[in-house]
């Protein structure tokens, strides 16, 4: 219960992209929302709680945005925001380190006429490289609103900002902007512009006299804001005779470069250092192989680190497994229950968490490489790749993230500039093969391919990329030449990764992991279970009359030219919908082996197979990971590309896609293996 | 002269802005205007470059790059002090 005489008050936090918004909104409010060194990270607005004395306050982290026009998606959910009469305060995150580029976005939050807390963020950057900034001067220079220098990744400086902000709600700081009160504001135009921002703030003011924020829509009708123009239908011609966008931002930084001038010293003390790592991370020539060599490091630790740690997970659940098994027969439990929990539930939950090691480390390195500020230069690197399939650079961002999981890359896809473009991305990315594909390929590649089956587990990766490639290709086919490449992304400084940050970001992914194996994965293996022990005559005991075998037999016809015509992997995959993990349970459950990531699990599993079909060799395995590889990813991604695009028949179209390349290319496999072998 | 023919660590201005409107407000917000001086850090012979601008860097395909009028400045000196700011 909140005490009675507890205030409440809602502050949005608004900044550039990659200012450190989400880190400092994590840092007030405990919160651990994922945070990246690359724009485009927050897509939509998230709400947090924090507290200062008698004040509770909603904190609304927003989307980075450069400017308040309304171009992009970002800037639109970011705008509403800003615009909300909810808001009672904004917090303008600024980095400090690139001072001049960020307050343009500072003087269009200042004619909102709302009260405004400047955020100044990043002062460590700015020290570190000999820079120092006037704290006195500046507040002058932007009309007086509070500035507070913070360090959101070292956490210093917050209750000072909160102070600040809870401060200047009470002053009612901030310019009403009511009509008929001379207000001064600190940026003036040319007369030429005053005069019609005059004019149309009367105008304004009679048809809309419930308005805030006049000025800023008085200015928002000169720049001839489509959104503005249609929410204030008034005839404004004989005023607004041309855009004068052009001659608004040019005002606005040549005031910023005055503020920037009296405020900043010592700005070309140091060299940053960012250049001189970018030399080499961004060279003409070695960008590329720099890139790939960093990929192929990141594989190498996920397969062979997390192979050596495995173990450790495998005897835990090998003896949990027993454990449980012996309590329930001590426990006289029947059979039926028994078989449930032991090869149901903790073969096909267990089984899936054997893979913690592997996940936590490819996590963990797409971690660092996402703060560290590398991504937005592979963006860079890849643009002239990119730029032969028809996209930006900018689209190869969503496919690195497609390796850890598809559902936030296809979120990631507004960051692109078109529709045509994010389609583009989101058919290619599921090509990717996310963390839930890689328990099948580590299964399989070193059930049938002891040897080679860290190789193996990595040709999956290189086969994803080649089908992606080849789809890229084609579909690019039709509108050769006319698509136009117009990569445009801010390279942020590199910095060292923040441990916390990444803690936040691998700790998140690990409990989607569990969650998942907790859910989905839990249900999907009690489902499998009821299916496999359960026919038309009850409970059985020969699982060739289970439901599952009834429906498995129905698609092995399809499956059999792949080579995968058992009825248990039409189950199987069937199941892999729900999630890719599921594939994994569902073997061990249809099996019947407690751990299917042991030794003696595989041995079982590979004894199984041969007793079902001594055919079922290499090849089939092989086939069977392609498969895995291209079909429909998992029900979660379809909904996130269904709600991404807003179009069923697109999202209907990827399915089938997905589902026939997954058939074709292992028919294929399957077909010219036979002839070969 | 248009940006995508301009020579890496060399400085340049603004003349003007040929892209599509919706390109050209973003780098506008991004503050190259006309007369803003930008500084080649970086580029692949065909096709992207980095910039430096205000302060930031940049990457800019070659689509918005062959659509940005600029003029070189001459002054190295100046360029120096640019290129470290």
């Amino acid at each position: 219960m909140k005490s009675v005489n507890r205030r409440h008050i809602r502050v949005a936090c608004i900044g550039n992209p990659n200012c450190g918004k989400t880190t400092l909104f994590n840092a007030l409010t405990g919160s651990k929302l994922k945070v990246a060194n690359w724009p485009g990270v927050t897509v939509e607005r998230m709400e947090g709680e924090a507290s200062y004395e008698d004040t509770d306050i909603t904190l609304i982290d927003t989307p980075g945005i450069y400017s308040l026009t309304s171009y992009t998606i970002e800037e639109k959910v970011t705008r509403k925001c800003a615009m909300d009469d909810d808001i009672d305060v904004i917090i303008n995150v600024v980095d400090a380190s690139s001072l001049e580029r960020n307050l343009y976005l500072t003087f269009q939050l200042l004619e909102l006429g709302k009260p405004i807390v400047l955020a100044l963020n990043m002062m460590d950057v700015v020290k570190e490289r000999g820079m120092e900034i006037d704290l006195h001067r500046l507040p002058e220079m932007l009309g007086d609103i509070p500035v507070v220098p913070v360090s959101a990744a070292r956490r210093s400086g917050l209750d000072i900002l909160l102070h600040a902000v809870i401060h200047h709600y009470e002053e009612g700081g901030g310019k009403k902007g009511v009509l008929g009160e001379k207000i001064e504001y600190i940026l003036e135009y040319p007369q030429e512009i005053e005069e019609k921002i005059a004019k149309l703030e009367v105008m304004m003011g009679a048809h809309f006299p419930t308005h805030s924020s006049v000025r800023w829509h008085a200015i928002k009708l000169l720049e001839d804001d489509e959104e503005v123009k249609q929410e204030h239908p008034i005839s404004v011609v004989n005023i607004v005779d041309r855009s004068y966008e052009k001659e608004i931002i040019q005002c606005k930084y040549a005031y910023i470069e005055k503020v920037v001038n009296e405020v900043l010293f010592h700005k070309n003390k140091k060299a940053a250092s960012t250049d001189k790592i970018d030399r080499i991370l961004t060279h003409p020539i070695w960008g590329i192989p720099v890139f790939l060599l960093i990929m192929c490091l990141v594989f190498f630790l996920t397969f062979s680190v997390g192979d050596a740690l495995k173990g450790v997970f495998e005897s835990a659940l090998t003896a949990f497994s027993d454990l449980v098994g012996k309590g329930l027969d001590s426990a006289g439990v029947s059979a039926v229950l028994k078989s449930l929990i032991v090869e149901g539930i903790i073969a096909g939950v267990g089984g899936i968490l054997t893979f913690i090691p592997n996940i936590f480390i490819l996590f963990l390195a797409l971690a660092i490489l996402e703060d560290s500020g590398y991504m937005s230069r592979v963006a860079y690197v890849m643009d002239s790749l990119m730029g032969r399939f028809g996209l930006s650079g900018k689209a190869f961002l969503p496919m690195i993230l497609g390796f850890g999981c598809t559902v936030p890359a296809i979120m990631a896809t507004r960051a692109l500039e078109t529709e045509h473009d994010r389609r583009k991305t989101m058919l290619l990315t599921p090509f990717m093969s996310c963390s839930a594909r890689l328990p099948i390929y580590v299964l399989f590649s070193e059930m049938f391919f002891p040897k080679y089956a860290a190789l193996m587990a990595f040709s999956m990766y290189v086969i994803g990329m080649i089908i992606a490639i080849i789809v890229a290709l084609i579909m690019n086919l039709p509108e050769k030449g006319k698509s136009t490449n117009s990569l445009l992304i801010e390279l942020p400084e590199y910095k060292h990764p923040n441990a916390r940050t990444i803690r936040i970001y691998v700790w998140n992914k690990l409990k989607d992991y569990l969650t998942k194996a907790g859910t989905t994965i839990f249900i999907a293996s009690v489902i499998i279970w009821f299916l496999l022990n359960f026919g038309c005559k009850g409970m059985i005991s020969e699982p060739g009359d289970s439901f599952a075998a009834v429906i498995g037999r129905l698609l092995v016809p399809i499956l059999a030219p792949a080579g995968l015509g058992m009825w248990q992997i039409g189950v199987a995959l069937l199941s892999g919908i729900s999630a890719k993990e599921v594939v994994v349970s569902s073997f061990a459950v249809l099996f019947g082996v407690a751990n299917a990531n042991s030794a003696a699990g595989m041995k079982m599993i590979a004894e199984n197979i041969h007793n079902v079909n001594p055919e079922f060799g290499a090849l089939n395995a092989f086939c069977l990971m392609i498969f895995c590889l291209l079909y429909v990813p998992c029900v979660a991604t379809v909904a996130t590309v269904r709600k991404e695009s807003k179009s069923r028949l697109f999202t209907l179209k990827m399915i089938v896609l997905q589902l026939f390349l997954a058939w074709l290319v292992s028919t294929l496999v399957y077909q010219i293996g036979s002839l070969l072998l | 002269m248009i940006l995508y023919d301009a020579v890496k660590d060399r400085e340049y201005k603004i003349e003007g802005l040929y892209v599509e409107p919706g390109i050209t407000r973003r780098l506008q917000a991004l503050g190259l205007n006309d007369g803003t001086k930008i500084y080649v850090l970086n580029r692949k012979k065909r096709g992207a470059m980095i910039i430096k601008v205000r302060g930031t860097r940049l990457a800019l395909g070659k689509h918005i790059s062959s659509n940005i009028e600029v003029s070189e400045v001459v002054n190295t000196e100046e360029a120096e002090t640019r290129k470290d700011g």
